[in-house]
């Protein structure tokens, strides 16, 4: 009888047929599905929002210079996110890790904010269930907030795995670049929401 | 054994300006924040923009632009759909068949 080989969670990934990586086509998918799942949200936004009968209105509540320092603090995660990829790419899980953590830490800094303006907005008498603007509003940036906290908790599993890394520095790069794929998305789509939420409507 | 790609080594060697970039998404993002204080054709200036700082996102922090075409492709099509989608519903909710006012 034939030996059946135990899997270790530990094989090399093999390349598509398409000649490329398996997981990198994997997450591209992903991402492309979650463009599509955001256009919804946007689109429920820009038909909802302006169809309030009731206030507070958008240019009553938001605070543009809040969230523009939010939106820099975002873009400078994703600095930080590929100078920690390009660490990797030349083996120096060290410097990566450090990279990391910044990315982290201004994630963290960026849902901070968030929070911050979601305190703010809701004593300003803006809840989920005040009117059509504020359902559309928490919804889009309440979820987007969620991917945020989603690449936070997924960088420090990546940080976590390089600190016993002891492999080919190539796996380790990947590791650090399917991660930077996502963070880059989430920053791509908050450009897209930070025109159409916060510059357009106020 | 690891697999290694071409392409991905050609990229790593070929990096683009991450600084460079990160510099023109904040100015571009400056400049977004001025459009609203003055009396401009606001939805032009800042579509426009944003596309600008998206497009560069996705071409040298996700390297669409030395990556395989078949990511661009793919995430074109999700981008493509999702732009659909956002006009079609837009358009639809104006018409007189959408409009409940």
């Amino acid at each position: 009888m034939e030996e059946q080989k135990k899997l270790t969670g530990h094989e090399p990934y093999q390349p598509t047929t398409l000649g490329i990586d398996s997981r990198k086509l994997g997450i591209w998918v992903f991402l492309a599905s979650e463009a599509v799942f955001f256009s919804g949200l946007i689109a429920t936004y820009l038909i909802v929002t302006v169809r309030s009968t009731q206030g507070p209105y958008p240019n009553e509540v938001l605070s543009l210079p809040l969230v523009s320092v939010n939106t820099f603090v975002l873009i400078a995660s994703s600095l930080a996110m590929v100078i920690a990829l390009s660490n990797a790419e030349e083996n120096k899980i060290h410097r990566t890790v450090i990279w990391l953590i910044v990315t982290a830490v201004l994630g963290l800094v960026f849902l901070g904010g968030q929070v911050y303006e979601f305190i703010h907005l809701f004593h300003n008498g803006l809840t989920l269930d005040q009117n059509l603007f504020g359902a559309s509003f928490y919804t889009l940036t309440g979820t987007h907030g969620l991917h945020v906290l989603s690449g936070i908790i997924w960088i420090i599993l990546v940080i976590f795995q390089l600190l016993k890394f002891r492999g080919d520095a190539s796996q380790a790069a990947m590791k650090v670049e399917l991660t930077g794929l996502y963070w880059h998305f989430v920053d791509l789509i908050w450009i897209i929401i930070f025109t159409v939420v916060y510059l357009l409507y106020t | 054994m690891a697999v290694v790609y071409k392409k991905d080594e050609k990229a790593a060697k070929k990096r683009p300006n991450y600084v460079l970039v990160f510099i023109a998404l904040a100015v571009l993002t400056v400049i977004e924040v001025a459009v609203v204080q003055f009396p401009l054709p606001r939805a032009p200036i800042l579509i426009a923009l944003s596309i600008i700082k998206a497009a560069l996102v996705a071409l040298f922090y996700m390297h669409l632009r030395s990556d395989s075409r078949i990511f661009s492709a793919l995430f074109g099509l999700g981008i493509i759909l999702g732009i659909a989608m956002v006009i079609s519903f837009v358009l639809l909710i104006n018409t007189p068949f959408g409009n409940d006012h």
